[in-house]
C-alpha cells in the first residue's frame, strides 16, 4: 500500500509542525469540557486549557472527539435557548 | 494568558468556532442547570425526573454529533443508557469546572465515539502495512507521485523515507502508517495490545525525531513542504 500525494502532504505536514505536546489523551479529556465552553463563550485561556488547544491540534482522535462534542452541546444549547427564548448569535 | 479556543485545527472545527454564544444565552442556559448532582443523588421522583431530562439532552445530543461518523445514529438512544451508568458512576468526579451538561456530554460523546470506531474497524488489522514477511512497513511513495517529482523533490522524499527506516522503530512506523490511513489512535492502539495514550506518544515523538532529522539533513521546513505542494 504505497502512499498517496495526500498522504505524504500529510506526513510532512505533521512532521514539519510537529510541537512538544505537554498532555497524554487521557489528560486532555480531564480538561476538554472546560476547553469546550471557553471555545463557546470566546473566554480567553489559562495555561491548562491552551495545553488542551496544543493537543488537539496534534491528535486526530481527540480532535474528531472534541468536534463531536461541540456539535452536541451547540444542539442542546441551541434547543434550551429555543425554549428560554435567547439565541446564539454569529460572531 | 490571552490566548483564546478560538483557532482552526480543520475546516469543520472553524465553522463551530466561528459562532459563539452571547452573554445572555450563557445565562440563560446556566439557570438550566440547577444542581444535577444533587437531583440524580436525591430521593424519587426528582431522581428520576432529572435521569429522563438528562437522557433526552443526551440522545439529542448524540443523534447529531454522531450522524455523520462511522455510519450512523441509529444507536444514540443506547449509548445514552450506557453512558448514564458511567456518569452515575462517575458523579464524585465532576469537580464543578464546566457546566454538568458539557461534563455528561463530554463523557457520552466518547463513549459513543469509541463504540463507532470499534465496530467500524472490527474486521482490519495492522497487517495489511506490513510487507510479506511483517516486518517492513510500507512507506514508499505511489509511483505517480515519484514521477510528477522534481529532483529536489524526490529529494525530500528519498529522505524521509530513510530517515523512517534508520530513526522510528517498528512500532513508530506501524502507528505512524495506519494515522495516515485515517485510523484512530485507539483503534491502533486496541489493534497493538497497547493502549491510546502509549500509541499517542509513539506518533508524537516519531514526528520529533523526523522533524529534527530533516533539520539535521539541511531540508527547511518550506523546502520540505514543497515537495509535495
Amino acid at each position: 500500500m504505497s502512499l498517496s500525494k495526500d498522504q505524504l502532504r500529510s506526513l510532512l505536514t505533521q512532521v514539519v509542525c510537529a510541537q512538544q505536546d505537554p498532555l497524554d489523551c487521557d489528560r486532555c479529556y480531564e480538561h476538554v469540557a472546560e476547553f469546550a465552553e471557553a471555545e463557546l463563550t470566546g473566554k480567553p485561556l489559562c495555561e491548562a486549557l491552551q495545553a488542551v488547544q496544543t493537543h488537539l491540534q496534534s491528535c486526530p482522535c481527540c480532535r474528531d472527539e472534541y468536534q463531536a462534542l461541540m456539535e452536541g452541546l451547540r444542539e442542546v444549547l441551541q434547543n434550551e435557548c429555543n425554549d428560554s427564548g435567547s439565541g446564539i448569535v454569529d460572531a | 494568558m490571552g490566548a483564546t479556543a478560538a483557532f482552526s485545527l480543520t475546516p469543520g472545527l472553524s465553522t463551530i468556532a466561528s459562532r459563539r454564544l452571547d452573554t445572555h444565552t450563557v445565562m440563560a442556559a446556566n439557570v438550566s442547570e440547577v444542581d444535577w448532582v444533587s437531583r440524580l443523588r436525591g430521593p424519587e421522583p426528582e431522581r428520576s425526573q432529572a435521569l429522563a431530562e438528562l437522557q433526552d439532552l443526551l440522545v439529542r445530543g448524540l443523534s447529531k454529533s454522531m450522524a455523520n461518523r462511522y455510519g450512523g445514529n441509529a444507536f444514540a438512544e443506547d449509548i445514552a443508557q450506557d453512558a448514564l451508568i458511567k456518569i452515575l458512576a462517575a458523579l464524585d468526579q465532576f469537580e464543578n469546572r464546566s457546566r454538568f451538561t458539557t461534563w455528561a456530554m463530554t463523557i457520552a460523546t466518547r463513549l459513543a465515539i469509541s463504540e463507532l470506531r470499534r465496530k467500524h474497524y472490527q474486521d482490519v488489522s495492522l497487517d495489511r502495512f506490513t510487507n510479506a514477511d511483517g516486518h517492513q512497513v510500507d512507506f514508499a511513495a505511489r509511483e505517480d507521485v515519484l514521477a510528477q517529482a522534481s529532483a529536489e523533490k524526490a529529494e525530500v522524499l528519498t529522505t524521509l523515507q530513510d530517515m523512517i527506516e534508520a530513526k522510528l522503530t517498528t512500532k513508530q512506523q506501524l502507528a505512524v502508517r495506519a494515522l495516515l490511513e485515517g485510523w484512530p489512535v485507539e483503534v491502533i492502539a486496541k489493534r497493538m495490545d497497547s493502549n491510546r495514550n502509549a500509541v499517542y506518544k509513539l506518533i508524537h515523538d516519531a514526528r520529533q525525531q523526523l522533524k529534527v532529522g530533516f533539520e539535521e539533513a539541511g531540508f527547511p521546513a518550506h523546502d520540505v513542504l514543497a515537495a509535495i505542494s
